[in-house]
This record gives C-alpha cells, structure tokens and sequence, in this order.
C-alpha cells in the first residue's frame, strides 16, 4: 500500500511547492509576454482596439506570409521524406557497412547551432561556394549561369538540413525498438523494402514520426538568423520582417500581428497532431 | 553486376549525402583559412592564420563575447538545474494533481513560435531595467532551456525504481534525506545530459540574445551574426568554429548518455 | 555535489553583482549607430586619444548596429530610462531622423554653443535634421556620400544616370546589387535617388511643406522600380553589397564613399573597382553627435565631442584615416592636411559632383513615406 503513496508522505503541498518554482518562471516570462503580444496585436497606437495592424501586416508582408507557410511546409515534408528514408534503410538495410556508415553520417549537423549553419550555408550556396564549384567541376552546370541558392530554396535547403537528424533520431529508435517479427513476416511473404518501409513500419512509428515533424515545423517558424543571413530580400520569412519592425520602427503593433499569424501556423500543426493523437488514444 | 550496381548506387547516395553533410562544414574551414577569395576561383587566393590572430587578440570583441557567452551558459545551467530536478522530480515521480495542465504549461515554450514572444520580453524589460543586463539576458535562456531540463528530468526520475527509495526510508531515512542521497545520484547521468543540453542551447542561443541583450551584451553567436552581416566571412567562420567546439565535444560525449531508444520514449 | 552547489551558487551570486560593482574610475559611455566603422574609429581612434588626455577616464564604445534600425535603438533606450535621474549613454552618434526625432521629444542637450569647435559648423545641415529643427543640439561628425561603385573588370562603360541604369540592368541581369530598404542605408539612399530621379519636384521633398497626397505620385514610379528589382541581386546590407562587389558577384552596386575607401585600403575591395556619382542625384548624410539631457557625465561628453570636432582630429580621423568628408566647415579642415590626403577624396568624385549631384535626405514625413511606400508597392 505505502508503494502506490507519492514518496514525499503524501504532501500534496510539497509536491506543488516542488514544481511552483519551474512554473512561476513560465508563467511570467512566456505566458505573460504571450498575453501581452497578442493583446498589442489587437491594439491601435492611441490604445483602442483595432485591426489595422493586421490590415499593414498583411498589405506589406502578404507575401512573406505566404512564403513563410510555403518555407516551412515544403522543409517538413523533406523532412520527413528523408527521414523515411534514412530510418528504412537503418532498420532494413542489408549491408552492415553502409548502415554503419550512414548511422555515423547523418547525425552530424545536429547538434550544429542554426546560426552556425546559416553561415555555413550562406558561403557553401553562394555564387562562388562549394557546392556551385563541385557542380562546375562535374560538369554538371555552367558556371557562368549559376546565381546561387540564397534567397528563399537556400533556407529551405538550411532548414532540412539542420533539423532533419533530429527527427530522424526520433523516428529511427522508435523504428528500431519495433518488434522485427512483423517484417520478417512480410519479408517472408515476399514484400520488398520499399513496401515494408510504406505498409508496415511507418503506420508503427507514425505517431513519433508526427511529434518530431511538429516540433520540428514550430522551430522552424521561430528561427530569424537563418533567413537574415542568407536571404537577402523579398520574399523572406516574417521573423525577419517581425525585427526589421521593431528594430526600425518600434512599430510593436504590426510586429505582433504577425507574431499572432505564426501562432495561428503553428496552431494549425498542433492541430493536426492533437487530431491524431485523440484519434489514436495516444498520451498526452 | 547486379550487385556491383547496388553498390554503384549505395555509395552514390552516401556520397552524396556525405557531400551535403560535409560540404558546408568544410567551406567554412576554408573561410577560416582563407585571407582573400574571389569569384571566379573555386579555392581561396590567398590563405593564413592572420585573421586568426585578430579573433584572438585579448582586446577583441570575440575573447570578450566568448567569456560573456560562457558566463551566461553556466549561470543558465544553475538556474534550470535548481528549478528542473524539483519540478522533474514531482512530474516524474509524486501523483501531482493537475499533471497534464502543468505539464502543458511547462511545454508551452517549446509549443509556440517564440520570437514574438522574445521581443515582448524585451519591451517587459526595458520597463523594469533589465534589458541589456546579463541578469535579463540569463532569465530569457532559462525559460527556454527549462523546458529541456524538465522534461530529460523527469523522464530520468521516473526511470528509477521506487523500490529503493522506499527500501531507504524503511531503514528510517526521512522523505527528503531518501530523495537527496538515493535518488538524485541515480537521476545523475540523465540530469547532467539535461545541463549538457542546457549550456548548449544557451551558448547556441542568437533570437533572444538578440532582442533583449543588444546593444550592451554581446555574446558570441552575436558577434558571428554581426561579422557575417558585415561581409567578414574570415571572422564569422572562426567564430563560427568556436561555437561548434563544445558542441561537436558534447555529441561525441552524449553518444553515451542518452540512446536513440530512450529519446523515442521521451516522444 | 555540495561543494560544487556552493561553488556554482558564488559564482552566480559574483556575477550578478557585476554590474552593481562600483569603478573607481569614470566611464565615458559613447553608444554610436551604424557599421562596425563607426566603431572601430571610437575604439581605435577616438577613445584612446581622449583617454590618453584624460587619465582615470575609459571610454566604452558600443555599436547598435547600421542604419535608421541603430539609431532608433538609441532613442528607445533613453525613452525607456526617461525617469531615471541620469542616463546611462553620455554621448551618442546618430542619424538625421533619429536627431529630429529625439529633438522633439527633448532627449537631448543643447550643447554646441558650449563647447569651442560649435562656431566651426555653418553648414546648413547642423541646423537642419530633414526639416526638423537641430541647431545647437548636434555637431556633424562628418558628411558622408552614396555612389554607385563599379567594377572596371567586369563595367567598361558605366551608366551616367538612373535612366541609363535602368537600361544597363535590363541588358544585364543580375549584375547590379543593392540591399533594398532593410539592413543598411546605402540601399535607402538608392531608393530615395531613384524617387528624386523620377520624381518632378525634387525640391518639395527636400525642404518642404509636406504634402501626404505626393505618395500617389510615386504608384508608377514604384512600379518601375519593382520591374528594375526582378534584373538585381538583393544583398543583406551595406557591407552585404561591399562583399559581394568584392567577391565578384555582383559588378555595380550603392554604396558609401567612406566605406568604399576604407575596405580598398584594407585590400578588400580589388583596385579595379571605382565609383561613380549617377544623376540626377543620389543623398548623403552627416552623421551627429548628441549629449542626452541627463547623460551621467555631461561635461566630460562635451570635451569628447569638442575634442572629436577639432581640426585636428577632423583631419586626421576623418578625412585621413577613416575616408569621410569633414562634419566641420572645410576651411577649418584643409589647411591641417597636405594635398595628397585631402584629394585622394575626390579622385572619382569631384567636388563638382557633390556640388551638384549630392542631395541630402527628403523631409522625415516624406522620408517615411517613400519607405512604407517601397514595403506596400515594391516587395
């Protein structure tokens, strides 16, 4: 009886006063400053509430909006596209050597800071970087008509790079805590790779594969120093109009309308997660 | 020939995909050594550890900024440290009454995009004066890596048996003396995997720094950020390199700690 | 374990306490908008030079970072410290806007009748921050022009105007760079050249009156501008268009005269590359010292910028080292430098081109127009 009792006999203060602390911080320094965000959103310069900060927003950043959306939608199903992939083959890949190899190769830029790969990105895309050069020697492209990938591909090709060994670490444990006997009884009927991989081990992992692509697409909305630094104008991501309004204008109002529209981008992941996961009775 | 083809193909892909993990990373070395380099040559003009010696000069902004990032790590790691293991310890273990709304709540930083929210903070700041302290620059790194830190937290105490927390308290240790001197040691790998975590992520930090640090704190993801913007390419790759030395150090490091099988629980 | 919670705890304690730890000596805080120049001449120029006169005096040097985005962070920090009995910034550099600005909202001190080197400013500019009243608040620290900077490699003949601009970028795509509205003001000023190019009254947008309706004029002329933007390159600043002048990705591109000498003299920038001022016209600005009201160490930010403003330190900083046009009147200025060094100024533009072709800024009202307008019509 005393096992099922929590351990700290039983003090439903105590266990609160534990986690009060923790709470306290995120409650004054996120919620707060979240209530504060979307009540400024809402709110003219003379204090009356308004729309017409959405109204500038939208006039002057529609666009950007949109390829905000576009940026992060298009980096998540690359995602999870290569992460697929990479798990497959891990989990299914015949060749000790290649899965050895890839095992050790993707994890890399993982634990690579955003704004570090911004930069790596901002001289490796360039007219003049590496991967123009490599093209050029292979004689895959002519140099003279290259004009680099940095404006709005390049931070796509920065956002799928930095994040996908995140998910795919996710998606690949879960992957390999599967019970094998499912595959080898489709290997056995005669499936192929591609058709385990499809109908047998993704719907297991889905639900892994689906937190990871949501916390990776949420992160993906916030990040600033990838689009400042390699893409150099229109259309870029609304982080960077977000500072360029508070920075140059002190203009709060706007700034927060379109912190409001990256709720609503990331509202609607959640979303499709809670969906899911209602459906399918998973926790939390 | 059909297996010379697969093999064709398979080191193709892992070429290719070795080109693109590795590509990137080897072009900012190149800047690293670089002095001068111009389109239309693939390789840099000239090369030499000059800009080197000026990262490094003890007036520098970079020495500086390094000292200041490091500062701002540790203290961020104390603080989420002393607010995690208790907050973990009571998620992980104790039947706290609303569980799920208080863990919702302490997710919610990693829920929502969070810019917006940063430089919301940094009006909050200007208004009590702490915009462009250390202190405000600290508070902000915390939020965020609290979430990390509870979460790695509880997860590790909840993998403890509970048998012998009890079995210590039968022998008459009180509740906390049990929780201090049998369970905390035993939740040690995961909460220092949580620090690790915690430090990186600040010294990684850019987006909040950036709102409620500048003009009078400068960390070192600022100083690449500014010197990249600027065209210093030279500098921004050898701060650049300096940033990713504790963090490659910790992959290699965690590799131990924390396995892709434990990860895919926490999800 | 304990120990090292004792450890980490005095180590917090310790650094919290940092900035409440009292100096013995004075600290000078000199906060300047703009690019790394600006700070590189306080920390290596200036700062020594005035410590040096002033021992038990350091100066603290502290960038916010280029264009109008620097300065209003300047202006946001002394309205949030408003209420506090003295002011952590005593002396600060800004642009016009932000000059006129905090003028109006009485930030600032009125300081130049005090200090010796006030009555070596004539010029127009010192009085006059884009229609808004300045004089006696401000010294220029130096005058600074745009100009569009070609590379002789890759541009044997470089378009004389807009107009011929306009034409060459259409011929050559891609080749012309310039970083928009965002991240720097040589961008800015291209946009405000353009207008002024395309614009029939030239005139009215500089000295006014302000008329809100002028915006609808510009629909056409935005038009244009978002058609010249689909042949360009979008760089990320004004040291963003240097660079890739430099690394030959772009052949012409706006950029400032000062920061243009200065980088060919650090060997950034290939010799081949020289300037050209394109008519009709294309804006310049000084930039301004200003003393905060209630700045901490207000006497000593008055020697500062006395000893800033100086003939000397005029010639020798500004013209010399650092490349920029004299804040203070040129007759102060000449004499104190030999020929080679005041010319190497106007080798490709002449005293005759900014006579004619360097305009200053429009009237802020319009000066913010012209901007909202480029985010509605041209991104």
């Amino acid at each position: 009886m005393r096992a099922e009792r929590s351990n700290l006999g039983d003090c439903r203060l105590g266990i609160l006063l534990l986690v009060a602390p923790a709470l306290a911080m995120v409650l004054a320094l996120f919620v707060y400053p979240l209530g504060m965000s979307l009540v400024s959103a809402f709110t003219a310069k003379d204090g009356k509430p308004t729309l017409e900060n959405f109204a500038k927003a939208f006039a002057l950043y529609g666009l950007d909006i949109v390829f905000t959306l576009v940026i992060v939608t298009v980096s998540t199903v690359l995602i999870g596209l290569l992460t697929a992939a990479i798990g497959g083959y891990l989990v299914l890949g015949a060749h000790p050597v290649a899965v050895a190899v890839l095992k050790s190769l993707y994890r890399w830029p993982l634990f690579i800071p955003f704004i570090v790969a911004a930069q790596c990105m901002r001289t490796f895309l360039a007219k003049n970087g590496i991967m123009n050069n490599t093209l050029a020697a292979l004689g895959l492209v002519d140099v003279g008509s290259l004009s680099g990938l940095l404006d709005w591909r390049g931070i796509i090709v920065t956002f799928v790079w930095k994040e996908t060994p995140f998910v795919a670490l996710l998606v690949s444990g879960a992957m390999a805590a599967l019970d094998r006997a499912t595959i080898e009884a489709a290997a056995n009927l005669g499936a192929g790779g591609l058709r385990i991989l499809v109908e047998i081990i993704l719907p297991q992992v889905a639900g892994v594969m689906l937190v990871g692509l949501v916390l990776a697409f949420v992160t993906m909305l916030s990040v600033l120093s990838v689009p400042i630094m390699i893409s150099g104008g229109s259309p870029t991501m609304i982080t960077v109009d977000m500072a360029f309004r508070v920075n140059s204008y002190s203009d709060y109002g706007v700034a927060n309308a379109l912190g409001f529209v990256s709720y609503a981008m990331a509202g609607l992941a959640a979303w499709v997660y809670l969906r899911r996961s209602v459906a399918h009775g998973s926790p939390l | 020939m059909r297996a010379c083809l697969g093999w064709a193909l398979r080191g193709g892909l892992l070429g290719g995909l070795a080109f693109m993990i590795f590509g990137p990373l080897a072009n900012l070395v190149l800047w690293a050594v670089a002095i001068q380099w111009y389109f239309p040559y693939r390789l840099p003009l000239t090369w030499g550890f000059k800009y080197w010696g000026e990262v490094f000069k003890p007036t520098s902004d970079t020495v500086a900024a390094l000292g200041t990032s490091v500062l701002i790590a540790s203290i961020t790691v104390v603080i989420c440290l002393m607010l995690a293991i208790p907050a973990g310890y009571a998620l992980g273990r104790g039947r706290l009454p609303g569980r799920r709304l208080i863990l919702l709540i302490l997710l919610l930083p990693q829920a929502f995009p969070n810019i917006a929210i940063y430089f919301n903070i940094a009006r909050l700041f200007y208004a009590v004066g702490l915009n462009g302290t250390i202190a405000g620059v600290v508070l902000v790194h915390a939020v965020h890596g609290l979430v990390i830190a509870v979460w790695i937290a509880a997860a590790a105490f909840a993998a403890i048996d509970l048998e012998l927390e009890l079995a210590a308290r039968n022998i008459g240790a009180s509740s906390l003396r049990a929780a201090l001197t049998v369970t905390l040691p035993l939740a040690m790998p995961g909460l220092i995997a949580s620090a690790i975590f915690v430090f990186l992520e600040s010294l990684d930090e850019f987006t909040g720094t950036f709102f409620v640090g500048v003009p009078d704190i400068t960390t070192l993801p600022l100083v690449m950020f500014t010197a990249s913007l600027a065209g210093n390419y030279q500098i921004a790759a050898i701060t650049a390199l300096v940033l990713l030395v504790p963090s490659v150090g910790f992959m290699l490091l965690i590799e131990r700690f924390l396995k892709a099988e434990a990860l895919a629980k926490i999800g | 374990m304990q120990r090292t919670a004792v450890l980490f705890a005095a180590l917090a304690a310790l650094a919290l306490s940092l900035p409440a730890t009292a100096q013995k000596a004075v600290t000078l805080n000199v906060v300047t908008a703009g690019d790394q120049n600006m700070v590189d001449y306080l920390k290596d120029y200036l700062g020594p030079m005035f410590e040096k006169e002033h021992p038990g005096v350091t100066v603290k040097a502290v960038g916010t970072g280029p264009g109008d985005a620097g300065s209003q962070k300047i202006y946001e920090k002394l309205e949030a410290e408003k209420a506090n009995p003295a002011w952590d910034i005593d002396v600060a550099v800004i642009h016009q806007k932000a000059a006129g600005e905090m003028v109006g909202k009485g930030l600032l001190a009125r300081y130049s009748a005090e200090i010796p080197t006030g009555k070596l400013v004539t010029s127009e500019a010192a009085k006059n921050a884009l229609g808004s009243d300045v004089g006696g608040y401000v010294m220029p620290m130096f005058n600074s022009q745009t100009a569009i900077a070609y590379n002789t490699a890759m541009v044997s003949d470089p378009p004389a105007t807009y107009d011929a601009l306009e034409k060459w970028v259409r011929v050559n795509p891609k080749k012309f760079g310039y970083n928009g509205i965002k991240g720097g003001m040589s961008g800015v000023s291209f946009v405000v050249g353009w207008i002024y190019a395309h614009s029939p009254d030239t005139d009215r947008l500089i000295k006014g009156p302000y008329d809100p309706d002028t915006k609808k004029s510009w629909v056409p002329i935005l038009a244009e501008l978002a058609a010249f933007n689909k042949n360009v390159v979008l760089t990320p600043g004004n040291a963003g268009t240097l660079d890739m002048l430099n690394r030959g990705e772009i052949a012409m591109g706006p950029v400032w005269v000062d920061m243009f000498y200065t980088w060919q003299s650090d060997g950034k920038i290939p010799p081949g590359v020289k300037l050209k001022l394109i008519g009709p016209g294309m804006p310049g600005q000084p930039m301004y010292y200003v003393v905060p009201t209630k700045a901490a160490n207000a006497k000593l930010a008055e020697d500062f910028i006395a000893l800033a403003t100086s003939p000397k330190v005029q010639a020798d900083g500004i013209v010399k080292r650092f490349n920029w046009y004299p804040g203070i009147d040129t007759a102060a200025v000449k004499p104190q430098l030999d020929e080679a060094s005041w010319s190497k100024l106007f080798v490709d533009v002449t005293p005759e081109d900014l006579a004619t072709k360097g305009k200053p800024f429009p009237l802020a009202p319009y000066f913010n127009d012209i901007l909202e307008s480029y985010e509605r019509k041209v991104q």
